[in-house]
């Protein structure tokens, strides 16, 4: 009983690094593209959107986090 | 839809003294998109017609009244229109009203800016001096005395008193410098100079008045006076410009089209006797072209069909009205060539259906509808136009959604019985009122289960839309190069998507997703494990289901297929690039955040109703208007971050996941020769 508590323990633990983990390396990708995107759209303004959408690029990272961190939650508790 | 319009290349051909009637008939038609000439031996660019200088005079001096006036022919809307006819028969006495009139107004405003400018300087001379008490006549026109006056940083007696005892100095706090002057003999005036300048003086030049009050007095009575003047002149431009802005802006347009037509010829090859133009036109509207063109000018110019083998015509957008406002986020990732396909239509109907099913929010959906169409009334250009229409779709389909997911303003029922009632609290008596006992949601997002069958609802999708757009991008590999390239290049990936697709099917199965839909295979929670890794996963027989066995062949077929592609092009080494696979395996992944967008922003909804509605709570905190405040700030916050995500993350699903499977893009607007009136009718 102790050892499945334990178990479920550390998955959610894993679950929530996974999230967490990939927020930072999204955020670390953004900061680069976000500065740069913005830099340009000072020069530009009609980059501005294209800019944005570049920003959010990195995002998928969280999502493959957040994926696995449902598969962990659903799928081995 | 789906193909830009056909064009055929055409030759328009006559004699030269019929150029400018030509050039009027085309400029009219507003059809043909002019391919830029190459010249030979006989056939040599042209040169403007004769009009062209005197008109693009006329539209600088004009272009520059109506920059002052800040009048923007894009923005602005007119309230009435001119004929051309009574721009002709006004034009010349206009022009000359308009330079006489705002221009002469203009400059003499510069002129008095710059008067008004000079006396501040004066001023600030002065005030200095009125500081230092020290009245002007006596700081200067000594013989035998040199007299410093100016700014200094610090007090330089201890230093003069090095050089001399014989002197005198003023000093007084002025900012954060010193104003001083400085008396000394001339013979020690060049030593006294270089101590003073060690110190930062700037000396200034001591004005030729008699005294500093009734000078300062009248400088600022000047400036006032100038000042007034200015104002009276930005008065009378100003009503000039609510009288003459619409006339103004078709003169603009009048002459920015005359010019246009004179410069045809920079555009077309001319011989001694003949001219030819050369350009595209939509292949629907060649007859009418042709007759136009020949009956207008007596047969004298001819109109031809080009069967070229460079055929390089521009893309003009063929799309149904509604579809037509989506063109701008397309034509944002590139503009597709004339042989690609236009996905236009497509993004039409996916684009709404993502941001609806992220935002899904009756309450939100709602305030964007009516936010967008209030702004359509305002913002009247055509690019807010229909990026306002793109936003009220998007906004009419989250409200269905909204329906479906049971929200309004986060959820509508209890995430846990129980635990959370927040317009379920207030709406009970409402919907009890209307004959409503029970309010369930079609589909609950929010429920354990919901999450899990939206997560491989979208992945469904995802795998939908990435093999949609492989098959895209084979039929224009086909159309371009053929079935072979075509298999190699897009057609292998096909299969190995297909593959990837059987992987998920078979670890979904194994977890029960599909005894929730259809009732086969093991139900959840039945212990059989979802990945049957040999070796790695204990009893692994058991996981092995039709989906994995049918993955096994496509992955093989895909391997061999990618092999032949590709070591031919890289070398034995290309074989790395299969790994490739794991690429589209993320992007099939990647529209799992059709889930993840929406419930990070029920979740923040829920948050800010739960404190919101235990602020007002009188068995609560019961501080009402905190917690109006609360719901307000935190649901508006919601609402830009629902705007933007939903939005943004839509947009990104078709440009990274979907358009790189078959678009290259980089082609050229069609663009013809002529113009939509604005101003004229």
């Amino acid at each position: 009983m102790a050892e499945e508590a334990i178990a479920r323990g550390l998955i959610a633990v894993g679950a929530g690094l996974a999230v967490g983990l990939a927020g930072i390396g999204a955020g670390l990708g953004e900061s680069g593209i976000g500065a740069a995107a913005v830099g340009a759209t000072a020069e530009d303004r009609g980059f501005f959107g294209l800019g944005i959408l570049f920003t959010v690029i990195p995002e998928t990272i969280v999502i493959f986090g957040l994926v696995i961190a449902f598969i962990l939650m659903f799928a081995f508790h | 839809m789906l193909k830009p319009e056909r064009m055929v290349k055409v030759s328009v051909v006559g004699p030269r003294d019929h150029f400018e009637t030509v050039s009027d008939i085309l400029y009219r038609l507003n059809l043909i998109h002019i391919e830029d000439p190459v010249e030979d031996e006989y056939f040599k660019l042209g040169e403007p017609f004769e009009k062209a200088g005197i008109l693009s005079k006329s539209l600088v001096q004009l272009r520059s009244i109506l920059s002052y006036l800040k009048l923007d022919p894009e923005k602005f809307v007119p309230k009435r229109r001119y004929r051309e006819e009574e721009i002709k028969a006004e034009l010349d006495r206009k022009l000359e009203e308009y330079r006489t009139e705002i221009g002469a107004k203009i400059d003499r405003i510069k002129e008095l800016q710059e008067k008004i400018k000079a006396l501040e300087d004066e001023l600030k001379v002065i005030e200095p001096l009125k500081a230092l008490g020290i009245p002007p006549r006596l700081l200067k026109g000594y013989k035998t005395i040199r007299a410093f006056v100016g700014f200094i940083r610090a007090d330089p007696s201890p230093k003069i008193q090095s050089i001399t005892s014989d002197f005198e100095v003023f000093l007084k706090d002025y900012g954060k410098e010193y104003v001083v002057a400085v008396f000394v003999k001339v013979e020690y005036a060049e030593e006294v100079y270089r101590v003073l300048q060690e110190l930062g003086f700037r000396e200034v030049s001591v004005p030729d008045i008699e005294d500093y009050d009734s000078r300062i007095s009248e400088i600022n009575s000047e400036i006032s006076r100038l000042k007034e003047e200015i104002a009276t002149l930005e008065k009378e431009i100003e009503d000039l410009k609510a009288r003459e802005a619409e006339l103004m802006l078709a003169i603009e347009e009048y002459l920015s089209m005359e010019l246009e037509k004179s410069e045809l010829p920079l555009k077309s090859l001319v011989s001694k006797y003949a001219f030819i133009i050369v350009g595209y036109i939509p292949a629907r509207k060649f007859n009418e072209f042709k007759s136009a063109v020949e009956s207008e000018t007596g047969g004298k110019v001819t109109v031809e069909m080009i069967e070229d083998e460079e055929f390089e015509p521009p893309t003009k957008l063929n799309n149904p009205p509604g579809v037509r406002n989506f063109e701008i986020l397309t034509l944002t990732y590139t503009t597709p060539k004339y042989h690609e396909i236009d996905p236009t239509a497509i993004m039409a109907i996916f684009f709404p259906i993502f941001f609806g099913a992220m935002l899904g929010d009756v309450g939100y959906g709602a305030i964007i509808t009516v936010l967008c169409l209030f702004l359509k009334r305002i913002f009247k250009t055509e690019g807010w136009q229909r990026l306002l229409n793109i936003g009220v779709y998007a906004g009419i389909v989250s409200i269905f959604f909204g329906f479906i997911y049971g929200e309004c303003f986060g959820p509508f029922v209890s995430v846990e019985e129980g635990k959370i009632e927040f317009f379920k609290h207030f709406l009970w008596p409402i919907l009890h009122a209307i004959g409503v006992h029970k309010f369930e949601p079609v589909f609950d997002r929010v429920s354990p289960m919901g999450i899990k069958v939206l997560l491989f609802v979208t992945i469904v999708v995802g795998i939908f839309k990435i093999l949609w757009g492989f098959i895209l991008g084979f039929y224009t590999v086909l159309k371009e190069h053929g079935f072979k390239e075509a298999m190699l290049e897009k057609g292998c990936w096909i299969l190995g998507v297909l593959g990837l697709a059987c992987i998920i099917f078979g670890f979904a199965y194994n977890l029960g997703v599909f005894h929730y839909f259809f009732g086969v295979g093991p139900a959840e929670g039945s212990g059989i494990p979802p990945l049957p890794l040999p070796g790695v996963v204990k009893g692994w027989q058991q996981g092995l289901n039709f989906f994995y066995l049918a993955a096994l062949p496509l992955i093989l077929i895909w391997f061999v297929l990618f092999v032949m592609g590709e070591v031919p092009k890289m070398g034995a080494m290309g074989v790395i690039l299969a790994v490739e696979l794991l690429t589209w395996f993320g992007q099939i992944v990647s529209y799992a955040r059709i889930l993840a967008i929406g419930l990070s922003s029920v979740y923040i909804a829920f948050v800010m109703n739960f404190i919101g509605v235990g602020l007002i709570d009188p068995q609560g905190m019961c501080i009402p208007v905190l917690g109006v405040i609360v719901l307000i700030i935190g649901h508006l916050i919601n609402l830009i971050l629902g705007v933007l995500d939903p939005g943004l993350q839509s947009l990104r699903l078709h440009y990274v996941e979907f358009f790189t499977k078959f678009l290259e893009g980089g082609g050229v607007l069609y663009k013809p020769f002529g113009r939509i009136k604005k101003f004229l009718e």
